[in-house]
């Protein structure tokens, strides 16, 4: 039994959230890097090839066939399965090396490549999974199949939150390209088998931001406040009546309700921002529902003590037509999510906060369908790609792993998603193999059976 | 620190080591198995060090006695490296509590016990046995049983649990007034009679069986299984033994002649989520199909994790890896895909008919049978009438024209660059089409294209009739890897020679519905792709010597485009290369003339046709191939090691020979008395449904790692007494509600709730949240909104705009007008990748997997959602409207109405005070702000009844909300 439910048990008026949702279940096991986190989802795979994993040697084998000594009978997607020849396609884009750190990235994210010295590349991630429901589900849960909690589920559980008037795991959600993309599913910041009050909250660009929270029309405040006095009051009778501490938990959820009420409108108040601040994000900062808007306001919830603030970008799955997609994905996310970085780091923020910034799985170097002159198209690839992070501990100006000529294969301190997400938690302060819940008989947890902390990527 | 202790000593259920006989399977077995069986159990590739202490014999030596006991020294090792469980792992020590149970039991000799609920349950006690043992339990704590609760609090408390619906005013007070005795049990026999019982039996089912109206991964297409949800209300309803509810649903299709009925059961085993995404490796998914079904199997009724025993042998119980696999072989032989059909039901399904549409079919039959009767009758006559045509016959011109789209006639040169196009929507084809194609040929060159309806590229999009190397292929394309059809014959076709040429396809979306045709005869061919499920929509013309990138040279003439797929009669009519054919031909021409009777036939089959796509299908289970199954290494698909034949885990009853070795074989050992799990499982369940929690806590776990029963023997008592029965649900259940351990208050000191906050002890009445459906269902009920109405598709009531398409994008969802917003919840449409939020909200599971823990949650957001959720408003407006029509004059009348309404009692003094002053509160102010008054009665589409004043209907609706959001409102007391 847990000290949680302990208290959650303990009558009079002593529940949980009497005292707050401001207890984990397990709390920090070592002393953490980052008190919160800032994931900035990429969905439907951006290619590391026209981002950050720069491969000059493909560039002379334009519409050659990957060699079989590279690819090595390894599976892929029954897309492209079927084609007969895996030519293969240099970026269309040119690379540079950037700051101190000389790190490369690609032209294509000219507002990253500027805080470079702030970032911790991992060019050597891979995933077990080689389709997009799967995959992301597996980053985002550490299983392919739907069930198991969610990271920020998992962090919320354990470390708690840090303020009583906002939801402790965030979740905003922008279109990209061409205003879609790849779908998302509520299981991604699901709580799976752990109790329903840590599922992610999402917050919502189109009508409430957060589901009920407005009062109805012909409705004020004061008629509220009569109904929310009159409601504790009998509540409470009915609580010395019965003794059952789960209406004490009740009266104070319904304060809570109403916190949210004034803290979520606060929330979303931009008049006190500068503008200088406001045009380090771009154009769409003003704009509700794009990135550039999601990422502002991930700062302004991490300011609030959001513990974990899950963004997630669609449309990176570039099948065919990459270099009209491409640069459009580039354009939405390169500038407010180094604006995020820059922001944080201005506030004094980012040594307590961890961004995180990738996809689910890679992109092959081959060309999926027609190779032209102007245009291709790259398919699944789970073998390799790149992922960076900033703050939270993570040693800045890294770069971490490499891939071999075709960025096919990992060649250097591989990576697995697992690893990646003991390596978070672990800056968050938490040893993932103690983090567990028992369902099922079984004691689970994020990484599943895996998972190794990457100390080298901490600084 | 000091409140620590005080609860940890107040906690009931863990024993005092020491003060009595330790007994293995209540306390010691829980601890070895979750710190040391993960290394020294039953899995034999992970145990460490050769020990295991899963077992008696091989235990023995390391437990020793308390004097020396190398497993006492380890436990109790300062030493961090010597210590158990490994500090290097990560485990913390044991706690000084675990450490003495476990010496107290080894000094009582380390007995060990088979484990509990391997052992069939054995009727120990008598009849009334709840409560005699639930009292005897009670007097060992010392502690005794609650009063009786009150008739409001009882009917109540029952009719919600019986039928998830709030008892009305007048069912109330008639209970209340009946003093004659048994008056109870009438209730209790009503509600088990209403129609209410089967809904409400049947939600918790749909959560176990991963119900849901769309396929769950990715873009979450929507299917039809509502009509297996029907068939779980009405078994319910009419009270279908749960032994022939297991078989029907497990194997309902290999019961000798199964009904409709009885195959519609079996959707059971297709109700977990299925994939469309683009390029997935087929037997990844489908098995994974198969797993969800041996797992779910698992724990409804087993109440056994064998999912653990999917990539190694189970760490805790004795289930073995190839166990699982012989489980899984039993599900293993459908003919379903892993990749699934995204806009409907995909392969197997069955047309399932509704009670009426069964009776239409079946006059439609009758008319048919006449009429084909009638038709062979006239044989005879027709034949000599035939030849007496055909002497007088002038023309000779008539051809097969029925459903002829298009033909180019005369014969047209190709020179390997022209391109014949033909306008308008000849061949505007999508994947789920029938066509034929047929043309006659003079092909010069191996490789071209004979027509297409598609892009002029290579591996384009749409519908094309090449060849290539001579050999005449079929490409019904949308996505050329992967979605789409592409066959090709076996043989070539002759260069430079006329040959006739044929394809046809049903439609049906499997290129088993193909025929190939090369002059006249079939052809057999090869299947490249056969996943043509995607739709399609070419802009292209219809062209002839083209498509995909190429073209023909040569000569093609009588070029025919058919709307549907040619008889092999009707093939031989066009070809005319044969006798046959001719004479076929010959007979289809006078057929059409002059045979009325067939003319109605073909009709009146065309109808029948017509009528079966309106009727409602449902996937089944269908036992076509024996597939083999194999030990999968680790779990994956495709690390195949030993082969392994249906069978059932080893440690429980074996399989009786005379039973089939298929699921129908496997439904019957569940359902048979020797199988010590599927009635105790069961039986937990009905009690969870009743006191809150499961006499077994882990619900769906009765293994090693489980909760131990409180109330072991009562678990036992009530499985045997349900199988003594019959398997009668409705006669355990009321077993169970005319107890008087159910019957109690729930009201509880704060010492008993120190003592016992989970209520295992049963010292008072249940307490708990309404699931999610009741807590909306009561609020349409008492609002007078609920539209009553069993069975039916899914509906979709209010929903925040806009959830879907910030998912998914697409068109999005769109709420029903009428009815559809007001029917039970267990109707509402359920989207599993974007679940209903009201729903998940109070806790209900996303359907994604098996779930049969009831879970209650106390959130912010349902505060929010009972205060602002429209659905909530638009019931307290409704129900502000019943109160002031139906509560009487005064304001302390109406207040009391409306508590009756919702909480089936009258407000106490202070209550009524209270609300009293919030009343004239808002009254005031609609009373100054009319304009507010109108704004705040907008909620919702139900219309406003006429001729009450806005402001006070607006303050009585203000007041029905309070009351639909009190505690008491939301949970059964």
């Amino acid at each position: 039994m847990t000290r949680r439910d302990l208290l959650k048990r303990l009558p009079g008026g002593l529940g949980m959230a009497a005292l707050g949702n401001l207890m984990g279940a397990t709390g920090p096991h070592h002393k953490p890097r980052a008190k919160r986190i800032i994931y900035l989802f990429q969905s439907g795979g951006p290619s590391q090839m026209e981002t950050f994993d720069y491969k000059p040697k493909v560039t002379a084998m334009l519409g050659k066939d990957l060699p079989e000594s590279v690819r090595m009978g390894q599976r892929l997607t029954t897309m492209s399965a079927s084609q007969l020849s895996f030519p293969m396609v240099p970026s269309k884009y040119s690379f540079a090396q950037y700051g101190k750190s000389g790190a490369w990235v690609s032209e294509l994210l000219p507002h990253t490549a500027k805080i470079v010295d702030d970032l911790t590349f991992v060019k050597s991630m891979s995933t077990e999974q080689i389709n997009h429901d799967p995959a992301v589900t597996f980053f985002q849960t550490g299983f392919q199949v739907a069930g198991r909690p969610s990271m920020g589920a998992w962090v919320v559980y354990g470390l708690g939150a840090e303020t009583e008037n906002l939801p402790g795991f965030v979740v905003m959600i922008s279109p990209g390209g061409g205003g879609g993309g790849q779908p998302l599913y509520d299981r991604l910041w699901g709580s799976g088998f752990l109790p329903s009050r840590y599922q992610g909250v999402k917050f919502r660009s189109v009508g409430d931001p957060v589901l009920y929270l407005s009062r109805p029309e012909g409705f004020p405040v004061d008629n509220q406040r009569v109904f929310l006095d009159t409601l504790k009051r009998a509540n409470e009778l009915k609580l010395a009546e019965t003794g059952d501490p789960e209406i004490s938990t009740r009266i104070a959820q319904y304060e809570m309700a109403f916190r949210m009420q004034s803290s979520v409108p606060e929330l979303t108040d931009l008049s006190k921002e500068t503008p200088a601040d406001l045009e380090m994000y771009g154009p769409d900062v003003s704009k509700p529902g794009t990135f550039a808007y999601n990422c502002l306001m991930a700062r302004r919830l991490a300011e609030r003590g959001v513990r974990f603030i899950q963004l997630y970008h669609r449309d990176w799955d570039h099948h065919g037509k990459l270099p009209e997609g491409m640069p459009k994905m580039c354009k939405q996310t390169d500038q407010p999510a180094a604006a995020l970085v820059r922001d944080l780091k201005q506030r004094g923020m980012l040594e307590d906060t961890l961004v995180v910034w990738g996809g689910e799985f890679g992109r092959t170097v081959y060309c999926q369908g027609r190779l032209t002159k102007d245009d291709y198209g790259r398919d699944h690839h789970p073998r390799c790609f790149t992922v960076w992070m900033a703050g939270g501990g993570m040693k800045p100006g890294l770069t971490y792993g490499a891939t071999d000529d075709f960025s096919y294969n990992v060649t250097e301190n591989p990576v697995p998603v697992h690893d990646l997400q003991a390596t978070i938690l672990h800056s968050l302060g938490i040893d993932h193999k103690k983090l567990t819940y028992k369902f099922q008989g079984r004691h689970y947890r994020l990484t599943d059976v895996s998972g190794e902390v990457v100390q080298d990527l901490l600084s | 620190m000091k409140y620590w202790a005080l609860i940890i000593l107040g906690l009931c259920c863990a024993p005092a080591p020491g003060a009595d006989a330790v007994s293995f399977n209540r306390d010691v077995r829980p601890i070895l198995s979750d710190k040391c069986f993960a290394c020294h159990g039953p899995d034999s590739v992970g145990r460490k060090g050769g020990l295991r202490l899963d077992r008696e014999e091989e235990a023995r030596a390391k437990l020793g006695t308390a004097q020396q006991s190398a497993v006492l020294d380890r436990i109790t090792s300062t030493s961090n490296v010597k210590r158990m469980p490994p500090a290097y792992l990560g485990h913390e020590r044991l706690t000084d509590r675990e450490i003495a149970t476990l010496r107290t039991w080894i000094e009582q000799g380390a007995r060990y016990e088979a484990f509990w609920s391997l052992i069939p349950p054995q009727r120990t006690a008598g009849r009334d046995a709840i409560d005699r043992l639930v009292r005897e339990r009670l007097a060992k704590e010392g502690l005794q049983a609650s009063a009786e609760a009150s008739r409001e609090t009882l009917i109540r408390r029952v009719t919600l649990d019986l039928t998830g619906l709030p008892p009305t005013r007048a069912e109330v007070a008639s209970f209340v007034a009946d003093t004659a005795p048994g008056a109870y049990e009438r209730v209790v026999d009503r509600l088990l009679a209403s129609p209410r019982y089967g809904e409400r039996m049947a939600i918790r089912w749909l959560e176990a069986g991963r119900y849901a109206d769309t396929n769950g991964y990715q873009s979450d297409g929507p299917r039809d299984m509502w009509r297996w949800r029907d068939w779980v209300i009405a078994a319910f309803q009419k009270n279908m033994p749960f032994d022939q509810f297991t078989v029907e649903q497990i194997a309902g299709d290999l019961l000798p002649n199964p009904t409709t009925d009885q195959r519609v059961a079996t959707a059971f085993h297709r109700n977990h989520p299925t994939t469309a995404e683009g390029g997935i490796v087929d037997e990844e998914y489908r098995v994974q199909y198969v797993a969800d079904r041996a797992e779910t199997t698992g724990t409804v009724w087993l109440g056994m994790t064998v999912g653990c025993a999917r990539c190694h042998d189970h760490k805790f119980d004795p289930i073995k890896q190839k166990d699982y696999y012989s489980l899984f072989a039993y599900f293993n032989n459908t003919p379903d895909l892993g990749s699934a059909y995204n806009f409907g039901n995909d392969q197997p399904y069955i047309p399932a008919p509704l009670p009426e549409q069964q009776a239409k079919l079946d006059e439609m039959e009758r008319r048919i049978a006449a009429v084909r009767l009638a038709v062979e009758r006239a044989e005879p006559k027709e034949r000599a009438a035939q030849a007496k045509w055909e002497k007088k016959l002038k023309a000779d011109d008539w051809t097969v024209t029925a459903g002829l789209a298009h033909r180019t006639a005369q014969e047209e040169k190709f020179d390997g660059q022209r391109i014949l196009e033909v306008g308008g929507k000849t061949a505007q084809y999508n994947y789920n089409d029938a066509f034929t194609f047929a043309a006659w040929i003079r092909p010069e060159t191996k490789n071209a294209a004979i027509l297409s309806r598609g892009e002029d590229q290579f591996e384009g999009q749409g519908h094309f009739l090449h060849l290539v190397d001579g050999k005449l292929r079929l490409h019904v394309i949308y996505r050329w890897s992967d979605l789409g059809m592409r066959l090709e014959t076996e043989e070539p076709v002759a260069l430079n020679e006329l040959s006739h040429v044929l394809v046809s396809y049903d439609g049906k979306m499997r290129a088993a519905g193909v025929r190939v045709y090369v002059n006249g005869e079939a052809r057999k061919f090869k299947v490249m792709l056969d996943q043509c499920m995607w739709p399609m929509d070419t802009k292209e013309p219809f062209r002839i010597g083209a498509g995909g990138g190429q073209r023909f040279t040569g000569a093609i003439r009588d070029v025919r485009v058919y709307d549907r797929a040619l008889t092999e009669a009707e093939v031989g009519a066009v070809v005319l290369l044969t006798e046959q054919g001719r004479r076929d031909r010959m007979r289809l021409w006078f057929q059409e003339l002059h045979a009325p009777e067939r003319k109605e036939l073909a009709r009146l089959e065309d109808e029948r046709r017509k009528y079966l796509v309106t009727v409602p299908t449902v996937m089944v289970m269908q036992e076509t191939l024996p597939r083999q199954a194999y030990v999968l290494k680790r779990g994956a698909y495709d690390a195949h090691g030993e082969e392994v034949s249906p069978g059932v885990p080893a440690a429980l009853p074996a399989m009786k020979p005379e039973w089939p070795k298929n699921r129908l074989g496997l439904a019957y050992w569940l359902v048979d008395r020797g199988n010590p799990l599927t009635a105790r499982v069961t039986i937990n369940r009905f009690w969870q449904m009743l006191f809150g929690t499961g006499l077994v806590k882990t619900v769906e776990d009765f293994g090693s790692q489980g909760d131990w029963p409180v109330h072991s023997e009562l678990l036992d008592w009530l499985s045997v007494e349900f199988m003594d029965t019959g398997w009668n649900v409705k006669g355990i259940l009321k077993t169970m509600v005319m107890s008087a351990t159910y019957r109690q208050s729930s009201a509880a000191t704060p010492e008993l709730v120190a003592r016992d906050p989970e209520n295992r002890l049963l010292a008072r009445g249940p307490r708990n949240r309404l699931p999610a459906e009741m807590i909306r269902d009561q609020a349409l009920a008492v609002s007078g909104l609920l539209v009553e109405k069993i069975g039916g598709p899914s509906v979709k009531p209010y929903q925040p705009p806009g959830l879907w398409q910030e998912l998914s994008g697409g068109k999005g969802y769109e709420p029903d007008k009428g009815e559809g917003l007001w029917r039970r919840s267990l109707y509402t449409y359920w989207k599993r990748t974007v679940a209903p939020p009201g729903m998940v909200n109070f806790d209900s599971p996303t359907r994604e997997t098996c779930v049969v823990r009831e879970s209650r949650t106390n959130t912010p957001l349902q505060a929010l959602s009972l205060m602002n959720d429209v659905l909530y408003l638009e019931a307290a407006r409704k129900m502000g409207e019943r109160v002031m029509r139906e509560g009487g004059a005064t304001d302390s009348d109406r207040l009391a109405y409306a508590f009756g309404l919702v909480l089936a009692r009258a407000p106490k003094r202070e209550e009524a005070q209270m609300f009293e002053t919030a009343l004239r509160s808002f009254r005031r102010f609609y009373g100054e702000h009319p304009a507010e008054a109108a704004k705040y009665l907008q909620q919702g589409a139900a219309p406003q009844a006429a001729g009450l004043p806005a402001p006070e209907l607006a303050a009585y609706a203000a007041v029905s909300s309070l009351v639909l959001n009190l505690d008491e409102a939301i949970t059964k007391e």
